[in-house]
């Protein structure tokens, strides 16, 4: 089951901490599956209205983001892509779509209620609204701190 | 970055571009710029707003060439900096900085006064104090910190509510415009100041015509931008132009020239004037009694509401654009890129965002009159746009090659525009009030002693001027003498293998006597002077006569010409050009270590600027183990990259050179057929192209192989990167050109160095360096 599961696995990354985190969770079942990881970092367009800042700045740190990944995932088969939308759930859902991926996985970040309102809840549309099986990956480190 | 994403980037089509500069144009002046206009020129102001509206339709035609022709974030300051070079480059992006603070700090003390003013909502609410300069600059202060925050935190605005806001911005102008004419303005006296009066209101007024500066700042979110991009400039500055000028007409005439510059509220005062007929009217209506106070009154709120919206998209566009500017100045590393840190959270550049949002602040608080405001940022444009008139002329002349403007000005208007631009520009500039112009001077000398002290050293971009001035296409600067090749040697351990790679190269032109130049240069610190620094440090100049005497041995081996320069510099990477000019080389070898540092430099501080800048080939070479160094099984990968031509050259000089066994492979990767319509399968189409570049290298000579590897879908670097790993040597050919890039040979040959195990050359041909302005003298005068 899980094997079918990591074939292509999705992740959505948003920003390097999210990269080593995620990476570092779904590393185990990539090496089991033998699947590969396709990672995808979404720039939000406001459409219309002017962007908080310039796409190509955020081209720039989407690379960084990529590198880490790349480390992370070293001698896996890992492919990266950046996405644009409006709506950063609905991009990496046409993203998963695009890429034909068996799930989408991602580990939640931590962030308190008024964060996730000003900022949007991604994690909370990428569990309700989808349309193929997502994989809520445990953040290790957290994990191991709350443990001790 | 393939050019499908690019395309997905651009979300702005005509409305959206339109409406963003539309939003800042029609905030900026229309509801604050009347009283101050008045006063200073009265009724003939008019023509001022005119003459400034035209003045930046000539610098949106000119504009629009140059952002269509280089769709990069950073605007103006951009194309300034890639064409006049750093020094006018910092003068531009400290200029725009501080135009759109000033700009930003006018706005909020606008809303202040819409707000606290006298006849602002202060009147219409009973508990507001009203018609205090503490009230007004509190509110000003408050709304600076909130447009800060929510650009800070990167709160959600979408397209749809920033048109909304404009169109019924532009509705209640017309509205207003219509009933003013209605109620039937009488004009007294029109020019009571005299010409030179409104000649100075130019200056004032042009604060409200930097917003079509936005549609530029996003070129590379447009859609079509070669059709969309100048329309929208174009209509961005007609409409508000044509609506000034009727504001204008309206208020002088529907009140005197004494109670309009009285006013905190000139449009909200005049409102108030116009909307009496329909009192009138509506009174005649049975069942509805609305008296004429009531009217003026419901008129001049609804201009206050639209001065409140107006006022902040100016203030937060504004601010937006500085962290564009910012951004692009961090690029091309003329300013700190600490300031451009993404915030990981909002992702907002939120350390330039923070800054933009203190000064403003900070201008605010220390009470800096709101036309004096609008002047200062007026004065930082006026530059701007004058430089940018100066850049498209250099640019059409130096026609550099990432040059290809989609719009380009007709010949009709060429070069009657940007000529006409900058005079009028700097016209208006001589015209502004000494304070003004004293303030914008001094701003200008700190854009010039940051240059001098930071930007000088570190810039990537060089100036096109000397290109623009020299009489015909310069020839590279190896066009005569021996081939020479440089070789930096910094490690007794590699110097070896570097100095054999490079006289791999010299071989294959020995027929006109080819020489080796070896350079070692000893760094000194700023704050010492060099030779005081030499005392103390024999054991640095030790160590430097150590590695160039055994470079000579080594050349002695290699049976290969040889010169050595010592030399001892405040700055490697600048030494090494110095270097590179001098012998007029043909070609520089430098040895990598394989790690990026990613802050300042993308390859390291010496490196980035040498490969940057050298105007002739360029190697870097990632030493592996040994044996693998330029020898063994040799890679090159044949992609379509204008420099894979040069890695082929230098595999086919390194296994020339080899003594032993040495093979040359070249490898092609495809991606496999999707339809089945392709007339030659993946294979042939590889080996097509090998062929066609052996033959472009000029390597027919050496034996080698022809390897195409389809993908099956899997990612093109994976795929070089398992390849790689079969060969003791990969020579792969920079993917990308221009010295203004983020990373220097592009992103996968940096990654095949960082990652493949054996060695790595990455290569490149002659950068189209430009020539300096002494060169080009010197050239046009041996003509």
């Amino acid at each position: 089951m899980t094997d079918g599961l990591f074939e292509r696995v999705l992740l959505p990354i948003a920003d390097d901490e999210d990269a080593e985190t995620t990476c570092r969770a779904v590393r185990p079942h990539l090496e089991a599956a033998g699947g590969r990881a396709i990672a995808v970092h979404v720039i939000e367009k406001a459409g219309g209205a002017p962007d908080k800042a310039s796409v190509e700045q955020r081209e720039l740190r989407a690379e960084g983001i990529f590198d880490v990944v790349r480390e992370a995932l070293a001698g896996l088969d890992v492919e990266t892509d950046i996405a644009y939308g409006t709506d950063v759930s609905e991009t990496i859902f046409d993203a998963a779509e695009e890429f034909d991926a068996t799930a989408i996985a991602f580990t939640p970040r931590s962030g308190s209620r008024w964060v996730r309102m000003l900022t949007g809840d991604v994690a909370l549309d990428l569990i309700t609204d989808t349309d193929r099986p997502v994989v809520v990956l445990p953040d290790r480190r957290k994990a191991e701190r709350d443990g001790t | 970055m393939s050019g499908s994403d690019q395309e997905l980037a651009r979300d702005l089509g005509f409305l959206e571009a339109y409406t963003i500069g539309l939003g800042t144009m029609i905030g900026a002046g229309i509801f604050v710029l009347p009283s101050i206009a008045a006063d200073q020129a009265g009724p003939a102001s008019m023509v001022s707003f005119f003459v400034g509206g035209m003045v930046s339709l000539l610098a949106a035609i000119s504009l629009s060439e140059l952002a269509t022709g280089m769709p990069k974030a950073g605007g103006s300051y951009y194309y300034v900096n890639r064409a006049l070079g750093p020094f006018f480059g910092s003068i531009v992006g400290w200029g725009m900085w501080a135009g759109l603070t000033f700009a930003s700090a006018f706005y909020m003390i606008g809303f202040g006064r819409y707000l606290f003013g006298d006849g602002g909502l202060a009147e219409f609410v009973a508990f507001l104090p009203q018609g205090s300069a503490i009230s007004i600059s509190a509110a000003a202060l408050v709304m600076a910190a909130i447009l800060t925050g929510v650009n800070y935190y990167g709160v959600k605005e979408t397209g749809a509510l920033q048109n909304v806001i404009v169109l019924s911005l532009v509705g209640l102008i017309l509205s207003f415009l219509a009933l003013g004419i209605f109620s039937g303005p009488t004009i007294e006296e029109f020019n009571p100041e005299g010409w030179p009066a409104v000649a100075a209101t130019v200056g004032t007024v042009y604060v409200t015509f930097i917003g079509f500066e936005v549609i530029a700042t996003s070129a590379e979110e447009i859609k079509n931008p070669s059709r969309n991009l100048p329309l929208a400039m174009i209509a961005a500055v007609v409409t508000p132009t044509l609506m000034y000028v009727g504001v204008m007409f309206v208020s002088t005439g529907t009140l005197t020239r004494d109670a309009l510059a009285g006013s905190d509220v000139p449009v909200a005062t005049v409102a108030r004037q116009i909307f009496d007929p329909i009192a009138t009217i509506v009174s005649l209506l049975p069942l509805v009694d609305v008296g004429v106070e009531a009217a003026g009154s419901f008129g001049a709120l609804l201009m206050i509401v639209g001065a409140v919206l107006a006022t902040v998209s100016s203030a937060n566009a504004s601010i937006l654009s500085a962290a564009r500017v910012n951004f692009a100045m961090g690029r091309d590393r003329i300013l700190i890129n600490w300031l451009n840190e993404v915030h990981d959270r909002f992702r907002t550049p939120y350390r330039s965002i923070t800054a933009t949002g203190i000064i403003t602040l900070v201008l605010i608080a220390i009470g800096v009159g709101i036309g004096t405001l609008a002047e200062v940022a007026s004065f930082m444009y006026l530059i701007t746009y004058a430089l940018v008139h100066v850049a498209v002329v250099v640019l059409r002349r130096a026609n550099p090659e990432d040059y290809e403007p989609t719009f380009r000005i007709p010949s009709l208007l060429y070069p009657v525009v940007p000529v006409l631009g900058f005079v009028a520009s700097v016209a208006i500039l001589l015209q502004m009030d000494l304070i003004v112009q004293a303030i914008g001077i001094v701003i200008v000398v700190l854009g010039i002693l940051w240059y001098v002290v930071y930007a000088r050293e570190r810039a990537l971009s060089e100036s096109l001027v000397g290109e623009a001035l020299s009489p015909e296409p310069a020839m590279a600067a190896n066009g005569e003498g021996p081939y020479r090749v440089v070789v930096p040697v910094a490690n007794p351990e590699t110097e070896r293998d570097l100095l054999r790679m490079a006289a791999a190269s010299a071989y294959a032109h020995d027929d006109d006597g080819a020489e080796l130049i070896a350079v070692n240069v000893i760094e000194v610190p700023q704050q010492t002077s060099l030779s005081q620094d030499l005392t103390f440090e024999e054991e640095r100049v030790e160590r430097q006569q150590e590695l160039l005497s055994a470079a000579r041995d080594i050349a002695a081996d290699l049976d290969i010409g040889l010169r050595t320069r010592a030399i001892v510099g405040r700055d490697t990477g600048a030494a090494i050009l110095d270097v590179i000019e001098d012998e007029g080389a043909d070609h520089v070898l430098l040895g990598w270590k394989g790690t990026r540092s990613r802050r300042d430099h993308v390859l390291g501080s010496t490196i980035d600027p040498v490969v940057g800048r050298a105007p002739c080939d360029a190697t870097l070479v990632t030493l592996g183990p040994e044996g693998t160094r330029g020898e063994g099984d040799v890679l090159v990968l044949a992609g379509e990259g204008p420099h894979a031509p040069v890695a082929a050259r230098r595999g086919g000089e390194f296994v020339a050179a080899a003594e032993k066994g040495s093979t040359l492979t070249m490898l092609n990767v495809q991606q496999p057929d999707e339809g089945g319509e392709e007339e030659l399968s993946p294979e042939e189409r590889g080996r097509a192209l090998i062929e066609e570049l052996a033959e472009r290298a000029g390597i027919e000579a050496v034996d080698f192989e022809s390897r195409v590897e389809v993908t099956d879908g899997a990612n093109i670097e994976n795929v070089v990167l398992g390849v790689a790993e079969e060969y003791d040597t990969v020579c792969v050919g920079a993917t990308r050109s221009g010295a203004v890039s983020q990373a220097l040979f592009g992103s996968l040959p940096e990654t095949v160095g960082e990652k493949a195990e054996g060695t790595v050359v990455m290569a490149r041909g002659p950068e189209e360096s430009p020539l300096s302005i002494r060169e080009a003298i010197v050239r046009r005068l041996e003509m």
